[in-house]
């Protein structure tokens, strides 16, 4: 149907919902990120197969759906059944023909696929009671996992683009952006800038051409809410975004997805295709006489890119150089004119404010942190997946509630947040509320959402070498603190892991980060020292036990461990199969030997043991 | 017309200009080597940053590069507290490590007190010291031969591919640019060499003087509409011409008047 | 390049304007095409939108997309992110680089193989993640990781 006036919309949401509702059964099949990696394409053409066969009464092949990410990947495959919301995990292949005979045909549980609670055992049905999932509160990530994102028609019958027909008929830019700004709403992206005022800044400037952006490069590594959101609900995006261009006054706009997200790619352009045949996008949406049409941009694979005005170079096709901002971007921005950048996740958000107003969102978070916030839960916890909680939740809440602790019995040791620029926080730091202002206190920051547990076989030094080595190979190369600054901290970090520095060198650290941090033309560099700093001033102990004792307290660090076979060992052969320079000898059901010589100290032989044989010294 | 203090004295200044040429132009001297009056400020080399505040920000102050920033009136500028030297120190330390073998980086460091650099000389370092200078005046002329390559540390200046820049015109802009001159290039029998191209030179008629590489004088004559004949004197000799010119035009008016 | 590889690339061209602002699409659909970018085609790309071949070049070897070397017919791409990294991604790599006998970046002498390391792909939930020509493989055990890679 082709939108060409409110009311249509209206109409069409109408005729939406009604198709939805027909639809008695539905079986949503995750297809996000993680279930992906696990097979679940294979199990969604299972499905479509055998019920293609089967010919049943209430369940079509369109009844089976692919949706983006549901959220708890560490269960992943998922499958879940409407509209009771059975929740199967861990879903195989081989177990489609079952779920279809006994759930879909006789109306029964196959057990074995239900979600057991680790510590009380008790067996969970509808998947919203799961603790994983009861503590959430979903806003930007509404509609992902739960609509085929391929199916504008699944979005509108959720409530989508009312938002914008309510702008569009009832509001005054002005008035947008006065909304925006009352509600408190901070950028998503890391900044935590509040979009009301940066949207107010750029529709003052005096220009013809205005743009507005969409920031999906999500280069933090350990982060990929932005990614499930661009891929399992890219309408959303659309929205937020067509309501910022009216609210400042632009007419075209893009989005950025990084290179390394195809499917984003894809999923953002179908979603703009869609929208522009139904007239919700390009020339006179809705026939209000509003013009705004946007194109994807893809990244061409750099880290700082997602630096705003690196971003803007690279959509400009050139190398993502940043440009000193002493004329900030909205002033001056793509194509030296008026832009506004904000991050997916941002404008996700901005379509449920504009429905349920300003005042209805400051009830959700902290006063100066208002709703939620989408995080991307990995490393060494048990129930890794993507979340959004109200802001002000506990780390610890966040971690042990709904994360459910640190698996195989080891102990937390600190979470990583802020991806590059962030820092790492230990134990005495869990109880913290998760906001912009907090983390930042205490030396991280909350950054885009990626959040990584570490445990006590997690080295704070090698993680703070990991970081450096990745900015160095990340820094775009302009500027000299960044560039030959992070490769010497960098440098001087090894040494340490390597056990060949002194005291002397950890100080010349401390100097010369706070040089980078002041000196450096743009955020990579500025914080770029961030995970050295942070990891120094709260496992001091562990940078003076590699120094001065040339030890790795974690059993980490290649050049000082070794790795010897005690006498568990069973004779399976298992490591010695694995190991990469064939530094074990051993015959079957004998004690196997490591040469110390030839040993490169990897941990591939520990990491496959099942028999606690191989120790760390 | 704004009133900025720098170092405590009030002066004037333009609104809009540059920071960095107001410091100049009260002679207070400090480093800026990517810093040049033929091309765009880029903030590179950070040599330049001074220390700036307001009276409004009650304390609060940030580092800026003074090439870049332009001046607002109430602006206060301080151009060597502890802070600005530290920084300017440790760059120089950096780039010492970087280019150890350049004088100019070497110079630059003794007068901030560093003889030896701090940090491991870097195994692949050469003495560019990446202020792009040299890129960004080819693309000013037109040319954009050159080009910075790769990225972070790998970086460097660089013909694509390598091999010799199918755009060079061998005007040597690159080279007189470069504030640590590492820009090789020679001319020899006819013959200029520079990022491993050859180029043929025209020299001059009179005195026989290398006068300019016959692809920059095609290209000036594409570009700027310069008739052939500018080319066939050098600068002296043409001089000497309109001087000789010059000098019968007085003999014939006082052979005139006589 | 062969007549027919021209004609392919002339259709990439045609789907976008003739200007520097296409720059960044073009290389990534000749890279998706040819696995890598063929000088030819670079030139012809910066005669076509009316950019400097320095340009062209600066933006190949710029960002992380970009091969100026051909690729094996199987790409392997272990994820180098923070969770894959706490989770053992180095143990894939050793075992990747013993068992094919190249190093991140490099290409089998066959031509057969390219090992990659890679930034965050966006499946941490999954860590160590590996991608064997957009094949994604999550929770990958050092052992299993050149098994993987042979049964394609």
């Amino acid at each position: 149907m082709h939108i060409d006036s409110i009311e249509k919309l209206s109409q069409w949401q109408t005729e939406c919902r009604a198709k939805q509702t027909a639809q008695k059964r539905k079986v949503l099949v995750c297809l996000g990120p993680g279930c992906l990696a696990g097979g679940s394409d294979e199990i969604l053409e299972e499905f479509k197969r055998i019920i293609a066969e089967k010919k049943l009464a209430d369940i079509t092949v369109d009844s089976i759906k692919k949706t983006g990410c549901h959220g708890f990947c560490a269960r992943g495959p998922l499958v879940v059944i409407e509209p009771e919301g059975i929740f199967y995990s861990k879903v195989k292949k081989a177990n489609v023909a079952e779920i279809i005979e006994t759930t879909l045909e006789k109306g029964e549980l196959v057990e074995k696929l239900l979600y057991k609670d680790p510590e009380s055992d008790k067996k969970y049905t509808d998947y919203k009671e799961i603790p994983f999932y009861a503590r959430q509160k979903r806003i930007s990530l509404r509609n992902v996992g739960q609509i085929d994102p391929d199916e504008i028609e699944e979005y509108v019958a959720r409530g989508g683009y009312a938002a914008l027909a309510k702008v569009l008929a009832e509001m005054k830019p002005q008035e947008v952006i006065d909304e925006v700004s009352q509600s408190g709403l901070r950028g998503r992206g890391g900044g935590g800038f509040p979009t009301g005022r940066k949207w107010a800044t750029c529709a003052k400037v005096e220009a013809d051409i205005r743009y507005v952006l969409c920031n999906g490069d999500e280069g933090d590594p350990g982060a990929f809410m932005d990614r499930c959101i661009m891929e399992g609900d890219p309408h959303s995006v659309l929205e937020g975004m067509i309501i910022c261009a009216y609210a400042v006054g632009s007419r075209e706009g893009y989005v950025y997805v990084r290179e390394e997200y195809p499917l984003a790619v894809i999923n953002m352009q179908k979603a703009i295709d869609a929208a522009h045949e139904h007239g919700l996008l390009g020339e006179n949406i809705m026939g209000t006489g509003f013009s705004y049409d946007i194109k994807v941009s893809r990244g061409g694979g750099a880290f700082v890119c997602g630096e705003s005005s690196a971003l803007m170079r690279s959509v400009g096709g050139e190398i993502g150089e940043p440009r000193a901002k002493y004329v900030r971007s909205v002033v001056k921005g793509l194509h030296d004119q008026p832009t506004v950048l904000n991050n997916v996740e941002t404008y996700a958000t901005v379509p449920v404010i504009m429905e349920k107003g300003a005042d209805w969102f400051k009830k959700i978070g902290t006063p100066k942190s208002p709703g939620t916030k989408a995080f991307s839960l990995a490393g060494k916890v048990c129930n890794t997946g993507l979340i959004e909680v109200p802001m002000g939740i506990s780390l610890r809440d966040i971690i042990y509630d709904i994360g459910g602790g640190i698996p195989d019995g080891r102990e937390f040791k600190a979470v990583q947040t802020g991806g590059p620029s962030g820092g790492c926080l230990p134990a005495d730091k869990l109880d913290l509320p998760v906001d912009f202002d907090s983390l930042t206190e205490a030396g991280s920051m909350m950054g885009s959402g990626g959040m990584i547990v570490m445990d006590d076989r997690t080295c704070a030094v090698d993680v703070a070498r990991y970081f450096l080595n990745f900015l160095v190979e990340e820094s775009c190369g302009k500027c000299v603190p960044c560039r030959e600054g992070l490769y010497q901290l960098h440098h001087l970090c090894v040494k340490i892991c390597e056990g060949k520095a002194s005291e002397d060198d950890l100080a010349l650290m401390e100097r010369l980060s706070k040089v980078i941090q002041t000196a450096s033309l743009c955020g990579l560099g500025q914080s770029g020292p961030n995970p050295f700093v942070s990891t120094v001033r709260y496992f001091r102990d562990e940078y003076l036990a590699h120094i001065k004792d040339k030890k790795c307290p974690a059993g980490v660090c290649r050049e000082l461990i070794t790795y010897t076979i005690n006498d568990k060992c069973t004779g399976c052969l298992a490591c010695i199969k694995v190991c990469p320079v064939d530094a074990i000898t051993g015959e079957k059901k004998k004690l196997h030997v490591i040469d110390q010589d030839a040993c490169t100290r990897c941990g591939s032989c520990y990491a496959v043991c099942n028999f606690d044989a191989v120790d760390i010294v | 017309m704004v009133h900025i203090t720098i170092n405590g004295k009030v002066v004037k200044a333009t609104e809009g200009e540059m920071l960095l040429t107001v410091i100049k132009r009260e002679g207070i001297d400090i480093p800026a080597l990517c810093h040049h009056e033929a091309i765009e400020p880029t903030g590179n080399c950070r040599l330049c940053m001074v220390e700036i505040t307001r009276a409004e920000w009650e304390g609060w102050k940030k580092h800026v590069t003074s090439c870049l920033y332009p001046v607002e009136d109430g602006l206060i500028v301080n151009t060597h507290t502890p802070e600005v030297i530290e920084i300017r120190k440790t760059i120089l330390d950096l780039q010492l490590a970087n280019c150890p073998n350049s004088e100019v980086i070497q110079k630059m460091a003794e007068e901030y007190g560093i003889y030896k650099t701090s940090y491991e000389t870097v195994p692949e370092g050469d003495n560019c010291i990446m202020c792009y200078a040299c890129t960004r005046i080819c693309e000013v002329l037109g040319k954009s031969a050159i080009s910075a390559v790769m990225r972070g540390h790998k970086k460097v200046i660089a013909p694509p591919f390598g091999e010799e820049p199918p755009d060079c015109i061998g005007c040597l802009a690159c080279a007189q640019i470069c504030p640590t001159n590492v820009i090789p290039w020679t001319d020899k029998d006819g013959t200029r060499t520079i990022w491993n191209k050859k180029f043929d030179l025209i020299t001059c008629k009179e005195c026989g003087k290398t006068i300019i590489t016959k692809d920059f004088a095609d290209y000036l004559m594409e570009q700027r509409d310069i008739p052939k004949e500018y080319f066939e004197l050098c600068d002296d000799c043409k001089r000497m011409q309109t001087a000789r010119k010059m000098g019968e035009i007085v003999t014939r008016a006082q052979e005139a008047t006589l | 390049m062969t007549q027919q590889d021209m004609t392919k690339l002339g259709d990439i061209f045609d789907h976008y304007p003739a200007d520097s602002g296409s720059l960044i699409g073009v290389l990534q659909d000749i890279q998706r095409e040819f696995h890598y970018l063929p000088r030819e085609a670079m030139a012809k790309t910066a005669e076509v939108l009316g950019v400097p071949l320095s340009k062209v070049y600066s933006v190949a070897t710029f960002y992380n997309a970009f091969s100026l070397t051909p690729r094996g017919d199987t790409i392997i791409r272990v994820c180098k992110g923070t969770a894959c990294h706490i989770k053992g991604a180095d143990l894939l790599l050793d075992q990747l680089e013993s068992g094919l006998g190249i190093k991140p970046g490099e290409t089998t002498a066959d031509l057969k193989y390219t090992l990659e390391v890679v930034n965050c792909v966006g499946a941490c939930a999954m860590a160590p993640v590996m991608i064997v020509n957009n094949k994604y493989y999550g929770n990958v055990a050092c052992n299993r990781a050149l098994k993987l890679v042979k049964k394609d």
